[in-house]
């Protein structure tokens, strides 16, 4: 066994092991709940199924805004929208079916459509963050009022009146049985068994699903939206795709809610309704999933013990809760009691992961990727225009690149550079002319569908995961495109010796130097194996030493595939030595080498603001 | 055309105009705090109740209406004073926590006027008669609202280009590093800001209290349309708020005229969702003026 596949077999095992003490765990903490909701009474059995419910709604939200990243206040409207569904479909299907566990899948998927309906809007319209939690805030009030209006005989769907306000009762409790005979409901212990144990498989579930690759993209999502689009995963599909897991876990909590009280009514959509959710996860922990369930607990235990006493003063609590919370304790209960943990208990502390160190790749065979097929592109503009308003910031620009070799454009402020440089990515559309790659029509693609088609762009700002370790951005740079943990995982070790940041593959990329995220940032666009590379100000506010540096990696790649450069450091563009286009009021003014063009009278006029001398 | 239809029509109108002008009410001041200093007060609504309960404690005091009206905005402006000082401050730049706050913020206003007040719903008597058009017989308060929605409009658009704290809050609102730099408060100017947004919403309250009735939980049945028209209008206060009140409230009032309210509502938020998804930044998103 060779030493790269040896670290992997640990790694494997390490993330195994934890897996499995956490399976442990919860099969423990259900055959105790199992157990006891045989001796326990029935009132408290009843109680503590709420509160199961109650913790999987809460993880719906720790998932979709504390993984997510989405502020959604739309838990509870969804978990309304289960729980309806699932008093209608019982109502009417229960006596033929037998049973209502298919009602309770049906609730499910309804949730689920409603939750995908809404994010379509939301994640498709690039709907910004507050928006989003406004939109769905306004949503559930929107429920509320609909749903509240529906009282009389004529609000119904099929058996099952609506109900206005009052909302909709007789809905029939868990319960199974065989098509045609007499159904069976689960007795207060059983209910309280089968909750918790579906609660627990959902959190496992859940737990896989952050563990894998989608958990780890929807880090980089959280961490830098911009960034994860730019390495060519489409961002908007999976905020859509939480959103909807979200939207089912709720419905699921919801139909089982609905089941738990044989009614259900309006109230699920008000203001206060959305709040408790929020409450509960912002006790817990954001991103702690074990969080959600402790602190629906905490919080309603707390609810509960105030409401023996002077029950309307509950709302007041709860408020100064939220209130206390957001200012004292903004991370939750479980982060902070961990992070105090980890200090006293060494075997808590996270160990860092293992990097495997591959055998050194050359740079031009990560460039032309494992599978060697890789066909040459060249990037075209084709009289391009783009103009703001009056202002026309380019202005019937045609441009093209070869397939390999360095490229640098200069000009003054206020060029066109930057605007043409933004068209290439796809962040401007051009008011006309064309943008071909590869010879095919690039215009209306977006950013990452770009990228997936062989673009690597590099933004001016230092544009990485500040949160995440420097090997986890080169991961997700390197999964982005390999598709394959495992290749995925060699590919980022390669270009992090490639970078010589193997020092610092553990610390968050956060802390690095201002060059050293310049490079990661060049290393992570190239994990991507692209075609032509467009890097904007790649020595911004770099000292001496790292322009050269970037300079000297920047040809190491232009042997490779073609780099395009926006650049104003002089500096940098006489040790690249590479053709140059200068860029003037929104037009191509001249092509040439720097020497060429320093003989050039007319473009030292632009760059020092001289006035044309009168030529006599 | 009839004179029957002529009735029905103007009657249309005089109802749409109505809703329109509801909507600026409700969310201008909304706007201000929102598009001025980019925090969303989620107790929005109770403040608007809140001002509600002072014009009725004052009215039943034996204030006049009018004069009611104006203590209610000056008291609940006063409110949002302390509140500023006291929780919003500590949350500039948090723009989920600062409505999560708010939230708690307006789960406890709404408790407290149950505890003080009582759940029920108390009426003020409009305060003026009606007018008949044909078979329709329409509130002349109703008229007085369109009128009151135009005022708050101007008192707007006078407060933040003729006045230095008004100049001086856009200019923030625009650069605030370079704000700062030439000299202008930005903690005075924020606290300011925030005080005039909740004086609107108090006006708002007052002026909604003789037409709707007050009771606690009477700001949660207009917050989530304050929303709304807020999102859908964009970064221009006055000019995005107006022209969303109009496409919304426009929208919901011929539905619900020609069907229910109940679809009216749920025309407005599929129009304002459906807006979004063409204009992601609002209305008011791509104009020039940023007022």
């Amino acid at each position: 066994m060779n030493r790269e596949s040896e670290s992997a077999g640990t790694a494997m095992q390490r993330v195994g092991g934890r897996l499995s003490a956490e399976l442990v765990w919860t099969v423990g903490l259900t055959v105790i709940v199992v157990v006891a909701s045989g001796l326990i009474p029935e009132f408290r059995a009843l109680q503590f199924t709420s509160w199961a419910i109650y913790g999987l709604l809460a993880l719906s939200l720790a998932l979709v805004w504390g993984h997510g990243g989405i502020f959604s206040f739309g838990q509870g409207a969804l978990f309304g929208i289960g729980g309806y569904a699932y008093g209608i479909a019982a109502i009417n299907l229960s006596g033929m079916t037998g049973e209502t566990f298919s009602a309770m899948i049906a609730a499910v998927i309804i949730a689920m459509l409603a939750a995908v309906v809404l994010g379509y809007f939301m994640f498709y319209g690039k709907v910004g963050d507050v928006y989003v939690g406004i939109i769905t805030l306004a949503t559930s009030l929107v429920l509320f009022t609909f749903m509240s209006s529906t009282a009389g005989p004529k609000y119904r769907v099929g058996n099952a009146l609506l109900g206005g306000y009052n909302g909709m009762t007789g809905v029939p409790p868990l319960s199974y049985g065989l098509p045609g005979s007499e159904s069976t409901p689960l007795s207060p212990g059983q209910l309280l068994a089968f909750t918790v144990i579906l609660a627990c498989i959902v959190t496992l579930l859940v737990r896989g699903l952050l563990r894998g690759p989608f958990g780890r993209v929807l880090a980089g999502v959280r961490e830098n939206e911009l960034r994860t689009q730019l390495l060519g995963y489409d961002i908007r599909f999976r905020k859509l795709v939480v959103f909807a897991i979200g939207g089912g876990i709720a419905g699921l909590a919801g139909a089982q809610h609905a089941a738990w009280a044989l009614f259900i009514n309006p109230i699920v959509f008000a203001l206060q309704q959305a709040a408790v959710v929020v409450i509960w996860v912002l006790v817990g922990g954001r991103k702690s999933l074990p969080g959600a369930f402790l602190g629906v607990v905490l919080v309603e235990g707390l609810a509960s013990f105030l409401g023996a006493g002077g029950g309307s003063a509950t709302p007041i609590v709860l408020g100064a809760v939220l209130i206390a919370v957001v200012i004292l304790l903004p991370q939750g209960l479980v982060p902070a009691v961990h992070a105090v943990a980890q200090r006293w208990i060494p075997w808590l502390r996270q160990r860092p992961a293992d990097i495997p160190s591959p055998e050194p790749a050359n740079i031009r065979e990560v460039l032309i990727g494992a599978s060697g097929n890789r066909h040459t592109a060249v990037l075209e503009g084709v009289d391009l225009r783009k103009s703001f308003g009056g202002l026309m910031a380019v202005n019937n620009v045609s441009l093209a690149f070869r397939d390999t070799g360095v490229h640098c454009l200069i000009g003054p402020n206020g060029a066109g550079k930057s605007t043409f440089f933004n068209l290439l990515v796809g962040r401007y559309r051009p008011s006309s002319g064309k943008v071909l790659f590869g010879g095919s029509l690039i215009n209306g693609l977006e950013p990452h569908e770009r990228v997936r088609r062989g673009l690597g762009i590099k933004l001016q700002v230092a544009s990485i995961f500040p949160g995440l370790t420097t090997f986890e951005n080169l991961w997700l740079a390197a999964y982005a495109r390999l598709r394959v943990t495992a290749t995925a995982t060699e590919r980022a070790a390669q270009i992090l010796d490639w970078l010589e940041l193997r020092a610092q593959a553990g610390d968050a990329a956060g802390a690095l130097s201002h060059g050293q995220k310049q490079w990661l940032e060049i290393g992570m666009v190239l994990a991507g194996e692209p075609t032509v590379i467009l890097l904007d100000e790649p020595t911004a506010g770099m000292t001496k030493e790292e322009t050269a540096r970037t300079a000297a990696l920047i040809t190491e790649l232009g042997k490779s595939v073609s780099v395009v450069a926006v650049e104003h450091d002089m500096e940098f563009v006489r040790q690249v030595d590479v053709p140059v286009t200068v860029f003037h009021q929104g037009s191509v003014f001249a092509r040439g080498s720097l020497e060429e063009l320093r003989r050039d009278e007319r473009i030292l006029d632009i760059y020092l603001g001289r006035h044309r001398r009168a030529i006599a | 055309m009839s004179a029957d239809q002529l009735n029905w029509l103007l009657n249309l109108f005089l109802s749409m105009q109505l809703s329109i002008a509801v909507l600026v009410i409700v969310s201008i001041g909304l706007a201000v705090v929102f598009g001025m200093m980019g925090i969303i007060n989620l107790a929005h609504g109770e403040f608007l109740m809140l001002g509600a309960y002072t014009t009725l404690v004052a009215v039943r005091a034996g204030l006049s209406l009018w004069l009611a009206m104006v203590l209610a905005a000056a008291a609940v402006g006063v409110f949002g004073l302390i509140v500023e000082r006291v929780l919003i401050r500590h949350l500039y730049g948090r723009l989920a926590d600062s409505m999560l706050a708010t939230w708690g913020l307006s789960l406890i206003m709404a408790q407290a006027m149950v505890l003080i007040f009582g759940p029920s719903t108390q009426g003020i008597a409009t305060p003026i008669g009606n007018i008949q058009i044909g078979s329709y017989s329409v509130s002349y308060y109703s008229l007085v609202l369109v009128g009151a929605a135009l005022l708050l409009l101007a008192i707007v658009f006078w407060v933040f280009t003729r006045t230095r704290y008004g100049v001086m809050a856009r200019a923030a609102t625009q650069v605030p590093e370079m704000a700062a730099a030439v000299g202008i408060n930005s903690d005075l100017i924020n606290a300011g800001t925030f005080a005039f947004g909740s004086a609107l919403a108090g006006a708002a309250g007052a002026l909604l209290a003789p037409l709707v009735g007050v009771m606690p939980t009477m700001g949660q049945a207009y917050i989530a349309r304050a929303f709304m028209t807020v999102i859908v209008g964009g970064p221009g206060v006055l000019s995005g708020t107006a022209a969303a009140s109009v496409l919304l409230g426009g929208a919901e009032n011929i539905v619900s005229y020609l069907s229910t309210p109940f679809f009216g509502q749920g025309a407005l938020l599929v129009l304002a969702i459906v807006l979004l998804r063409v204009l992601p930044t609002g209305l008011s998103g791509r104009w020039q003026r940023q007022l």
